[in-house]
C-alpha cells in the first residue's frame, strides 16, 4: 500500500487501523464470513420449507426473530441519541465517543430493520405493505419510523464525517475516488465549517425526537393488543428507557475493545469510561423503576390474567430468566458501578455485557410469557427456539462486528477533526462558557 | 345482515363432531404427531377443556369454540396488508393470498382462534383427493382461522337468486352447526327477528366469552342450568 | 477516476435521496388517502403519519444544504 503520508500525523493512532489493517483483521473477517454464509444457508432452508423450521407455535407465535427485532433496535439507541444529547449539552468528553456511537446506531439499525422481514411466514409478498398497506396497523408506523431513524442517523453519522474523510482524501489512502466522492469537496475553510456546524445542530436537534418516537412505536407493537402483560401505558418510555440503558452497555463494550485492540488509550481514558458508566448505573436506576412500577400496578390490580402471566414470570416457567433479567440489569451494574473501587475498565465490561445480556432477556421476558398464557383456558405455551433461530441470531451479531469492521478498516472510528478543534478551541470556550455562568463580578472591579 | 351464532351448552355434550365436520369442510391441514406436540395442530373449530369445581365435586367440560367474529376485531385492527377484515354482513374474513404471514393478528387475538401453516399444508394419502373444492387449501406462510363457512353462504346465495327469493334460515349453515348431533349449535342472521339465533341471543342465559374486553363477539354461548 | 465523473456521481446520489424520500411521500399518502377511504384508520394515526412527510423532506434538505453550501465554501482556486 503506498501512503502520501510524509509527515507523521498528530493522531497517527486513529488512523493505524485504517492504513495498516494487519493479519489478523482479514483472519477474522474470514472467520464471520463463515458463519454469516451458513446463516445464509440456513435463511434460504427457512424460505424454501417454511417457518415450520423454526420453534414457534401456537399460541407463542413470535419468537427470536421478533425479541431480537426489539433488542437491536434497542442496542440501535446508543449511538445517535446519545451522541446527540451529549453534543447538545456540549459535553467535551463526547469528543473520542460520538463517532463510535453513531456508527452503531447506523449497522444495528439495518440488521434490526430485517428481522420482521426474516419472521414474516411470505416475505416474497412483501411488496403488499407498499401497494396495499394499511396505516391501522402499528407495523406499518414501524415501517415509516425506522425508515426515518435509520436515514436520519445516517445522515447524522456521515454529516460530521465529511472532514475526516477530506483528511484520508488528502493523506492519499486507497481507494482514492470514494474518498474524493465523499468528502464532497471539503476544505475546511470557514464558510464550509459554519455549513456544517449548522447542519448537525439542526440534526441533533431533529434526531432525538425520531430516536424517542422509534423505540416508542416498537413498544406500541405490544402495547396496542389487548394482551395482558402486553397492554400497558408506560410500554412507551419503558422501552426507551431499556433501549437507551442497553445502548449505552453497547457502546462502553465497543470503546473497551477498540481501545485494547488498537491501542487508544492516549483517546480513551478512565474518565471517558467513568462518565459513561454513571450514565449507564443512572439508566440501570431509571430502567428498576419503571420495571418495578410496571409490575407493581399489574399485581395490585389483580386482574386473572394479568395475574397469570405475573406469576409464570415471578415463579413460573420463565423464573429463572425473570430474576437473571433483574441481576443483570440491576442487582450486578448498580454494585459493580456504584463503588469506584469496582468500577474499573474490568467492571465497567462485566457491568455492560451483564446490561446487554440481561437486556435481551427482558425483551424476551416481554414477548413470550403474554404469548404462552392465552386467555381462554388453553394449555400454556412452550417455546424452544430451533437451530435456525439460534443461528439467525448468531449471524445478526456477526454481521454487526463486519460491518462495523468494514466501517472501521475505511474510516476512523474516533473523529480526528473534532478531537483537533478540542484540543485548539475547546479550552478556551469552555473557560469562556463557566465565565458566563458566574455571577457578574464585583462593580468596583469590572469596570476598565 | 349480522351472521351469528348460538351455543347451547345445556345441549352441548361435548363430543367434538363439530370439530371434525370443520375440519373436512374447510381442507383444514392434519399436522402430523410431532409437530402436533409443539402446538401446531390446526383447528379452526377447537374443544375448549373447562375445570370447574375442585375434587370430589370437579367436572370437566368441553365446549366448542369457533372464530368470535367479533363486531370490534383485535385482529383486523393490526393487520398491516388488510388480510383479515369484517365484511359487510358481520364475518370477519380472510384474504389468504394477502396475507404476508406477520402472525400480528395471531399475537392480537384475545381467544387465541388463529392458525398458522408452519409448512406447507399436508394431507393423509389418499385424503388429499377428498379435499373440498369448494375452499381453497392454503399455502404455507398464511394464517387462517373460521370464516363461518363463507363459502357456503355464496352458494345459498346464488341458489336464492336462482329461485329469485330471499334466502331463508336454513340455506346458510355452516358445517358445525350442520353436522351438531344434538343442535346445539344454532345459526343465522342475529338482526333478523325470524331467525332463532335472534330470539336465542336474547336468552337470560346468554353470555359471551371475555365480554369485558369489548370485543362484541357474534358467537353466544347458553349457560348451563343445573 | 476523474474530477467529472465523482462530480456527476455526488449529483446522482443528491437526486437518487430526493427521489428516495419523494417516493416514500407518495407512499404515506397514498396509505392516509386508503386509511381514509376505509375508514379504519383512528384519526390519530392519520395525524402522525402525515408529521412523517416533513420529517424525510428535512432530511433530504439539511444534506442537499451542506453539498451545496461546501460547494460554495470552497477555495477560489478549485473552481474550474
Amino acid at each position: 500500500m503506498e501512503h502520501a503520508s510524509a509527515r507523521p500525523h498528530p493522531d497517527a493512532a486513529l488512523l493505524n487501523p485504517i492504513e495498516n489493517p494487519g493479519k489478523m483483521y482479514y483472519y477474522i473477517v474470514v472467520g464471520l464470513l463463515v458463519i454469516i454464509l451458513y446463516t445464509g444457508f440456513v435463511y434460504v432452508r427457512q424460505l424454501w420449507y417454511g417457518l415450520g423450521v423454526t420453534g414457534m407455535a401456537q399460541p407463542v407465535t413470535w419468537g427470536f426473530y421478533i425479541i431480537n427485532f426489539v433488542f437491536f433496535i434497542g442496542i440501535s439507541h446508543a449511538g445517535t441519541l446519545i451522541s446527540a444529547i451529549l453534543r447538545l449539552s456540549k459535553a467535551e468528553w463526547r469528543r473520542p465517543i460520538t463517532r463510535m456511537a453513531e456508527v452503531i446506531t447506523a449497522i444495528v439499525l439495518a440488521i434490526g430493520g430485517l428481522h420482521p422481514i426474516i419472521d414474516l411466514g411470505r416475505p416474497d409478498r412483501i411488496s403488499h405493505l407498499f401497494f396495499n398497506g394499511r396505516l391501522q396497523s402499528p407495523l406499518l408506523w414501524d415501517v415509516a419510523s425506522i425508515t426515518a431513524y435509520f436515514t436520519a442517523s445516517t445522515i447524522y453519522l456521515y454529516i460530521p464525517l465529511i472532514p475526516d474523510i477530506a483528511i484520508l482524501r488528502d493523506r492519499g489512502v486507497k481507494p482514492r475516488w470514494l474518498y474524493e466522492f465523499l468528502a464532497w469537496g471539503w476544505q475546511g475553510t470557514e464558510r464550509q465549517h459554519k455549513v456544517l456546524d449548522r447542519a448537525m445542530n439542526i440534526l441533533m436537534v431533529m434526531v432525538i425526537p425520531i430516536a424517542v418516537s422509534v423505540h416508542t412505536i416498537i413498544s406500541y407493537i405490544f402495547a396496542m393488543t389487548v394482551q395482558p402483560g402486553w397492554h400497558s401505558t408506560i410500554f412507551g418510555p419503558y422501552f426507551v428507557v431499556g433501549a437507551i440503558f442497553s445502548g449505552i452497555a453497547a457502546i462502553l463494550v465497543l470503546m473497551i475493545v477498540f481501545r485494547k485492540v488498537f491501542h487508544l488509550e492516549g483517546y480513551l481514558k478512565h474518565i471517558h469510561f467513568n462518565y459513561l458508566s454513571i450514565l449507564l448505573l443512572i439508566m440501570s436506576l431509571i430502567w428498576f423503576y419503571f420495571t418495578f412500577s410496571e409490575y407493581l400496578t399489574g399485581f395490585y390490580g389483580h386482574e386473572p390474567n394479568e395475574m397469570r402471566v405475573f406469576w409464570y414470570k415471578f415463579a413460573g416457567d420463565f423464573a429463572p430468566y425473570f430474576w437473571a433479567m433483574i441481576v443483570c440489569n440491576f442487582a450486578l451494574p448498580v454494585a459493580l458501578l456504584c463503588n469506584s473501587k469496582t468500577r474499573t475498565i474490568p467492571g465497567i465490561l462485566i457491568a455492560s455485557i451483564s446490561v446487554i445480556i440481561g437486556m435481551w432477556m427482558e425483551r424476551l421476558i416481554i414477548v413470550v410469557p403474554s404469548l404462552a398464557n392465552p386467555r381462554l383456558p388453553y394449555p400454556t405455551g412452550i417455546y424452544i427456539p430451533s437451530h435456525t433461530e439460534w443461528m439467525l441470531f448468531l449471524g445478526g451479531i456477526s454481521v454487526f462486528i463486519l460491518g462495523y469492521m468494514i466501517f472501521a478498516r475505511f474510516f476512523p472510528v474516533i473523529s480526528i477533526w473534532e478531537i483537533e478543534e478540542g484540543r485548539h478551541e475547546s479550552a478556551k470556550i469552555v473557560t469562556e462558557r463557566i465565565t458566563s455562568y458566574m455571577p457578574d463580578p464585583e462593580p468596583s472591579t469590572a469596570g476598565e | 345482515m349480522k351472521w351469528g351464532m348460538v351455543i347451547d351448552l345445556q345441549k352441548c355434550t361435548g363430543c367434538g363432531e363439530c370439530a371434525a365436520a370443520c375440519k373436512l369442510e374447510n381442507n383444514v391441514a392434519i399436522v402430523d404427531s410431532g409437530e402436533s406436540e409443539m402446538g401446531r395442530t390446526m383447528l379452526w373449530m377447537d374443544m375448549l377443556t373447562i375445570y370447574e369445581g375442585e375434587y370430589p365435586r370437579l367436572r370437566v367440560r368441553q365446549i366448542p369454540r369457533p372464530c368470535m367474529h367479533c363486531d370490534h376485531p383485535p385482529c383486523t385492527k393490526v393487520c398491516p396488508v388488510r388480510a383479515t377484515y369484517l365484511n359487510d354482513e358481520g364475518i370477519v374474513a380472510q384474504i389468504y393470498p394477502q396475507c404476508i404471514g406477520c402472525r400480528y393478528c395471531m399475537a392480537a387475538c384475545p381467544y387465541t382462534v388463529k392458525s398458522f401453516n408452519w409448512y406447507k399444508p399436508e394431507f393423509p394419502p389418499g385424503m388429499a383427493r377428498a379435499t373440498n373444492p369448494d375452499v381453497s387449501v392454503r399455502p404455507v406462510g398464511v394464517v387462517e382461522k373460521c370464516t363461518f363457512c363463507i363459502h357456503r353462504l355464496q352458494v345459498a346465495k346464488e341458489q336464492a337468486k336462482f329461485e329469485a327469493r330471499d334466502l331463508r334460515e336454513g340455506d346458510f349453515q355452516p358445517a358445525c352447526a350442520d353436522s351438531c348431533p344434538t343442535g346445539a349449535i344454532v345459526f343465522g342472521d342475529l338482526e333478523n327477528r325470524d331467525h332463532q339465533v335472534n330470539r336465542l341471543a336474547h336468552s337470560p342465559r346468554a353470555e359471551k366469552l371475555l365480554e369485558d374486553l369489548g370485543t362484541e363477539p357474534k358467537v353466544i354461548y347458553l349457560k348451563e342450568v343445573d | 477516476m476523474n474530477k467529472k465523473t465523482i462530480e456527476a456521481l455526488q449529483i446522482l446520489s443528491i437526486s437518487l435521496i430526493w427521489m428516495l424520500f419523494t417516493g416514500i411521500a407518495v407512499w404515506i399518502v397514498s396509505l392516509l388517502k386508503e386509511s381514509l377511504r376505509l375508514h379504519d384508520a383512528p384519526d390519530a394515526s392519520v395525524g402522525i403519519s402525515i408529521v412523517a412527510i416533513p420529517v424525510f423532506f428535512t432530511l433530504a434538505s439539511i444534506l442537499t444544504y451542506v453539498f451545496i453550501g461546501l460547494r460554495k465554501g470552497r477555495k477560489e482556486e478549485s473552481e474550474p
